[in-house]
């Protein structure tokens, strides 16, 4: 049987890729949007979201820049690429067409 | 910050292995979360114990977090493994199209290679520059090798004073490996173990004396794609991920180029074989000794 963890692994350059497309964010500000907008079905060790953030920046698909807050505290913001948004519109379609055809088959008369 | 989460954060910074500039950008990363993190478990009402556990569980071993930063980092472009690998291909080239029968190449080869050593070593030792760095010790072998010719008695006596000299100079690159990564020395020494099946195939147990450029002649070809093989080694090495994977590339590679040294050679047998495996094999683990040894009496310093 497929995992909840497998199932994250397998789409968290979709996830982080999406929410960074809507705004630049930072590593804890993504792990609360994640946990808040699947009301807590996405959860991870947020150790491992570091990694993959600096994956896509190696991919060229993110940036990350600091910013330095009131107070004197940094941040690193991720925004998206040109490359980044194209993936995701790519991804994105991959995905609404698997939703699309699991529909079909799991409620057909929705379908 | 609490010593728990400090001595969290030092674990992953002790392991993920990545140059200087980009480890202090990933920990101060993971220290901004770590202090956005507890600052939300202490205003939830736990103890600032409690909320360091606590935050330590949402993270993460810190050796999985470590080892997921490294495979984002590790794997080089294309034109890096290219440059890595560039080293070994021209020696390999040295030797089928038979540049090396006149001796004008190697202050050319010698002065290039110094150059890019150079060049790497002051921008941040990128992993290309590790197999340059390899052979920019060859004229340090090279010496070693004409101090043979001098007088009776003068011979043994430089010796004695060039090995000792050759080997600091040796352990002293080898540690500044180290304190980056254990596998960049190795793929340093690399080519050691083949270079030494080469030179014992050469000389054909008559000695120094009976090294000739007739002997290197019948053996050039074979020379030559063995420096290929550890091209390609290397340039795989540099494009995987995986630390163990590069581990075996730099194994495998090394069994391939003995293996042909054996064969080429109709001298050479199955003791010289396990020599050389035996010698392949102690480049690959006293980097990795070493660097356990060297980080172990760093942490007990800061204890």
């Amino acid at each position: 049987m497929v995992r909840r963890r497998d199932l994250i692994k397998g789409s968290i350059d979709s996830l982080l890729l999406s929410l960074i497309g809507q705004q630049p964010m930072y590593g804890y500000q993504i792990i609360k949007e994640i946990e808040g907008r699947s009301q807590g079905y996405f959860q991870f060790k947020e150790g491992t979201l570091y990694p993959a953030l600096h994956r896509l920046e190696g991919a060229g698909l993110v940036v990350g820049r600091w910013q330095v807050l009131s107070g004197g505290r940094r941040r690193r913001y991720y925004y998206i690429t040109e490359k980044g948004h194209s993936i995701l519109i790519e991804k994105t379609a991959q995905w609404q067409d698997f939703f699309a055809a699991m529909n079909m088959i799991i409620r057909p008369a929705n379908a | 910050m609490i010593s728990e989460l400090n001595h969290y954060l030092g674990s992953i910074r002790d392991n993920m292995r990545l140059d200087s500039s980009s480890e202090k950008e990933m920990v101060d990363e993971l220290e901004t979360h770590v202090e956005d993190r507890f600052q939300e478990m202490r205003e939830a009402g736990l103890s600032d114990d409690e909320a360091a556990e606590e935050c330590i569980g949402l993270l993460g071993s810190a050796r999985l977090v470590a080892r997921q930063v490294y495979e984002a980092h590790s794997q080089g472009t294309w034109r890096q493994a290219l440059l890595a690998s560039m080293p070994h291909l021209f020696f390999a080239l040295l030797f089928t199209l038979k540049w090396w029968w006149g001796m004008s190449w190697l202050p050319i080869m010698l002065g290039f290679i110094c150059g890019i050593v150079f060049y790497g070593w002051f921008r941040g030792k990128p992993a290309w520059l590790f197999p340059w760095l390899g052979y920019s010790l060859l004229p340090v072998v090279v010496a070693g090798l004409f101090l043979l010719f001098l007088p009776k008695g003068w011979a043994w006596a430089t010796i004695l004073l060039y090995i000792p000299l050759v080997l600091w100079l040796l352990c002293y690159i080898v540690i500044k490996g180290i304190k980056r990564d254990w596998l960049y020395s190795a793929l340093m020494l690399l080519p050691v173990p083949s270079i030494a099946g080469w030179f014992l195939a050469v000389e054909e147990g008559s000695g120094f004396s009976g090294f000739s450029i007739e002997h290197l002649y019948d053996f050039a070809p074979w020379i030559g794609l063995s420096f290929l093989v550890l091209a390609v080694a290397v340039a795989t090495f540099i494009r995987l991920r995986q630390r163990w994977l590069k581990v075996m590339v730099l194994g495998t590679s090394g069994l391939i180029t003995l293996g042909m040294v054996i064969f080429a050679s109709s001298r050479l047998g199955l003791f010289a074989f396990i020599g050389l495996v035996l010698l392949m094999i102690s480049f690959l683990l006293v980097p990795a000794l070493l660097e356990r040894r060297l980080k172990h009496g760093g942490q007990q310093a800061v204890a």
